[in-house]
């Protein structure tokens, strides 16, 4: 890890260090190439000014012409201009094509007209002196070569950059091979070929072809939106007319009989200027052209931002109401409407949020309208008010609308209601667009939606485990161990919180009570009954009493408030081990099972008793309930639980039953209450199966021990 | 299996038959039933209980609030074609001694022409 950390930590240095040469390099190639400019522009100059001094001193004396070193004095200077721009606009970057347009108008289009200035001041100045100065004229044309070139070399690889926006691989070759031959055509300079010569024409013509061929990319000019093109424009046109300033210019000088040197013979710069002046008239009319249509694709591009809004709208974390003003605003603008108007609609009642262009009396007698209609709060187009006499009564200036619903399968969230002052305002493109803005709106207010409810579940899911630990701790962990019984006890609830319950009291010395119930119902409600009858169980035996009596109580403090579909049932039994018996009462609760060891016997206790909370009348109740005492014996084995058990069923839907679970106590009675407890518990898993607890299932296993060891 | 509850009318007396388990859910739609004051036109509700599977606790529940509704208004609520399971749930709850459980159809007309 730590290797591998360092090592790329040295290539990013070594990285750095190569950018950093490469960098250096640069700078000192653009000194070098700057440099080598100015010398060979000079070193022109001088040659020039020689020549002309010596023909001007006498055509008989040409030892001053060798047409090599100035050939290769210009071509030194062009190549080194070129190659100096070229490192130059490389740095340029980004989309900014009227960034680009300005630094080429700027920096290289206002040579021109620097040349023309130049060249008038200079007329001015014969015509004022008035008298030929051949030397002054070849200055300022040697300056006016270099302004040229400068502008030519600036606008080439500008023009480069644009062209190969958007490129590809054919294009990237297709432009290194026009540069390189380009290049070539330069050389012919040097060797003082003339391009005008036939053999040179086809080559030449074939190099406008592939000017032309490249002319045509011109990618950039979509990018630009109505008011960039206006302003690229006025840019590309005071380019053309620098470009025509050029042409003309030294096509005017080319007949001039005092010039020495004439521009014009240079292949290159025809070329060079051939691409730069189709160039910019390609982009020039591509621009105006393109004009008219520009302001549907600015209103694409803005369709397509508004939508990517609405999308992003669920991660940025806005409020329905910011998803509403998004969505109003970015149909308002693709459909241009001139009135519009949207409902939020809560608990079926809608409520103007959004107005434009319309007063809320208006709002009111349109909708009336569609009411009568029958198609509020519908996906509806009409492209034609005028022809519906009741719209037409309204007075209202509108002549189509656009009711658009934001509604999902099952939930209507709001209707958006466009109109407009023409006929046909809602053409099928878009209402298109109008429709995937309001089903993104739909999708993310229901994302909304979905969020906050599982918010608001993850919330519930809480407060849930925490009634589960409330509840779990009500039921007691620990019977009070003692050496005449021992008990064992098993409970799981269905959901999270269950209706079952049980506890003990300790009446006295040798006298316990054990409860076991179970309340109609699961889940919450049936939790709420359960806690409040453990209350009642512990309040009223308190008073020590006689389960029968206790369930009269019970029953009459039930009746007050419990709801009427609910009802407890439930079994209290009081042990008295000095009496070795035990009294008790069933209210509607699932029948005891007992072995009796004397007899050998298993068998249920089928004693009448009716459930708590069923007869509210406390006089008619004491009529149902019975009251029950039996004498055990050592090893006799009590198993108390709630319908849970015996109501458990198997993927086939049949219940565990009565007979099973007698079945089971008649194989395990032997054992101690603990694995009588686990064997039925297996025995009930196995029945039903893995995880296929449906109700809150409790048992208690008691076994009553023999008494010897006490004494 | 959801619960299938129709009612048929034959003089006074409405016929409830169920059909299927009565359990949470499904007790809802008897509550419903029940609860129609139609119902309070007449003098007899029967529940056929053929093909009634199994019942909840929230079912019984339903019965049991309607129980005392229908005794104010001297309706008498009777219970035949019951399934044994079913009958011990009622048995256990001690029900059988509140509610009038028959065997068939025509005991329980019987007892409603006393």
């Amino acid at each position: 890890m730590l290797k591998a950390g360092r090592e790329t930590s040295y290539s990013a240095v070594a990285n750095q260090k190569t950018d950093t040469r490469f960098m250096l390099y640069k700078n000192n190639a653009k000194t070098l190439l700057a440099t080598t400019t100015v010398v060979s522009w000079l070193l022109l100059l001088v040659y020039v000014l020689l020549t002309a001094e010596s023909k001007q001193a006498g055509s008989n004396a040409p030892g001053f012409a060798y047409p090599f070193i100035s050939n290769l004095l210009i071509v030194i200077f062009i190549v080194s201009v070129f190659l100096f721009q070229r490192l130059h606009t490389e740095m340029l970057k980004g989309v900014d094509f009227i960034g680009y347009l300005w630094n080429l108008f700027s920096k290289a289009g206002v040579a021109a007209y620097l040349s023309v200035a130049l060249y008038l001041v200079y007329r001015v100045y014969i015509n004022y002196i008035d008298e030929q100065y051949t030397l002054l004229l070849h200055v300022v044309y040697q300056i006016n070569f270099g302004l040229l070139v400068l502008f030519l070399a600036k606008a080439f690889y500008i023009w480069r950059q644009l062209l190969l926006h958007h490129k590809n691989k054919f294009l990237q070759i297709a432009w290194d091979w026009f540069e390189l031959l380009l290049g070539g055509i330069l050389l012919l300079t040097l060797f003082n070929f003339k391009y005008t010569s036939y053999v040179f024409l086809p080559l030449l013509a074939l190099m406008g072809f592939y000017i032309l061929f490249l002319c045509t990319n011109l990618k950039w000019v979509a990018y630009l939106t109505f008011s960039n093109k206006s302003r690229s424009l006025v840019l590309l046109g005071a380019i053309l007319l620098s470009c025509y300033i050029f042409i003309r210019f030294f096509y005017n000088m080319a007949d001039n009989e005092q010039l020495t040197v004439d521009y014009t013979d240079v292949g290159f710069l025809l070329l060079a200027m051939l691409f730069v002046g189709l160039y910019t008239l390609a982009a020039f009319l591509v621009s105006l052209f393109s004009l008219p249509t520009s302001s549907v694709f600015e209103q694409k591009s803005e369709d397509l931002l508004n939508f990517q809004r609405l999308s992003l709208s669920i991660q940025q974390g806005q409020s329905e109401a910011q998803v509403y003003d998004m969505l109003v605003d970015s149909t308002i603008k693709a459909s241009d409407a001139s009135a519009a108007w949207f409902e939020v609609i809560r608990n079926s009642d809608p409520q103007v949020t959004h107005l434009l262009n319309i007063t809320e009396a208006q709002v009111k007698s349109i909708r009336h309208l569609l009411q009568a209609y029958n198609i509020h709060n519908m996906d509806y187009i009409n492209n034609n008010l005028g022809r519906n006499p009741g719209f037409r009564g309204l007075g209202l200036p509108w002549k189509s609308m656009a009711i658009l619903p934001i509604k999902s399968t099952k939930h209507l969230s709001g209707v958006l209601y466009l109109l407009k002052d023409v006929e046909g305002g809602f053409d099928h493109e878009t209402v298109n667009v109008l429709r995937t803005f309001t089903s993104q709106t739909t999708l993310t207010i229901e994302n909304l939606r979905l969020i906050s409810e599982s918010l608001q579940n993850e919330r519930y899911k809480e407060e849930l485990k925490i009634a589960t630990q409330v509840q779990e701790s009500l039921n007691p962990k620990t019977f009070p161990t003692d050496s005449w019984f021992e008990i064992s006890t098993h409970s799981v609830a269905a959901k999270e919180v269950g209706g079952d319950f049980y506890d003990f009291l300790q009446l006295s010395e040798s006298r316990i009570a054990i409860i076991i119930g179970d309340v109609s119902g699961k889940g919450i409600s049936a939790a709420f009954h359960m806690a409040q009858m453990k209350g009642i169980f512990h309040g009223l035996m308190q008073q020590d009493m006689a389960p029968s009596e206790f369930m009269k109580q019970a029953n009459s403090a039930l009746s007050r408030c419990l709801e009427r579909t609910s009802f407890i049932t439930s079994s209290l039994y009081i042990i008295d081990y000095r009496m070795k018996g035990f009294m008790f009462a069933r209210a509607g609760h699932c029948h005891t099972l007992y072995y009796n060891s004397m007899m050998d016997d298993v068998f249920y206790f089928k004693t009448d008793g009716l459930g708590l909370g069923i007869l509210r009348d406390d006089k008619a109740y004491a009529g149902h309930i019975r009251e029950m005492y039996y004498d055990y014996n050592p090893g006799d084995v009590m198993v108390i639980y709630t319908d849970g058990i015996v109501e458990a069923r198997n993927l086939q839907n049949e219940e565990y039953g009565e007979d099973r679970l007698l079945y089971m106590l008649k194989q395990t009675y032997h054992l101690e209450a603990d694995d009588i407890k686990y064997a039925i518990i297996n025995d009930v898993n196995d029945f039903t199966g893995p995880d296929n607890v449906y109700d809150d299932q409790t048992l208690l296993v008691i076994k009553f021990r023999p008494t010897q060891q006490n004494i | 299996m959801p619960m299938k509850i129709t009612q048929e009318i034959r003089d006074n007396t409405v016929i409830l038959t169920l059909d299927g388990e009565l359990d949470a859910s499904s007790s809802v739609i008897l509550d419903e039933e029940l609860s129609d004051p139609e119902i309070m036109k007449y003098t007899m509700v029967l529940v056929n209980c053929q093909n009634l599977n199994y019942i909840s606790s929230a079912g019984l529940g339903v019965f049991i609030s309607h129980l005392q509704r229908f005794e104010d208004a001297q309706i008498r609520l009777i219970f035949y074609n019951m399934q044994d399971k079913v009958r011990n749930v009622f048995e256990i709850l001690g029900l059988d001694l509140l509610m009038t459980i028959v065997s068939d159809y025509e005991e329980a007309r019987s007892i409603a022409n006393e």
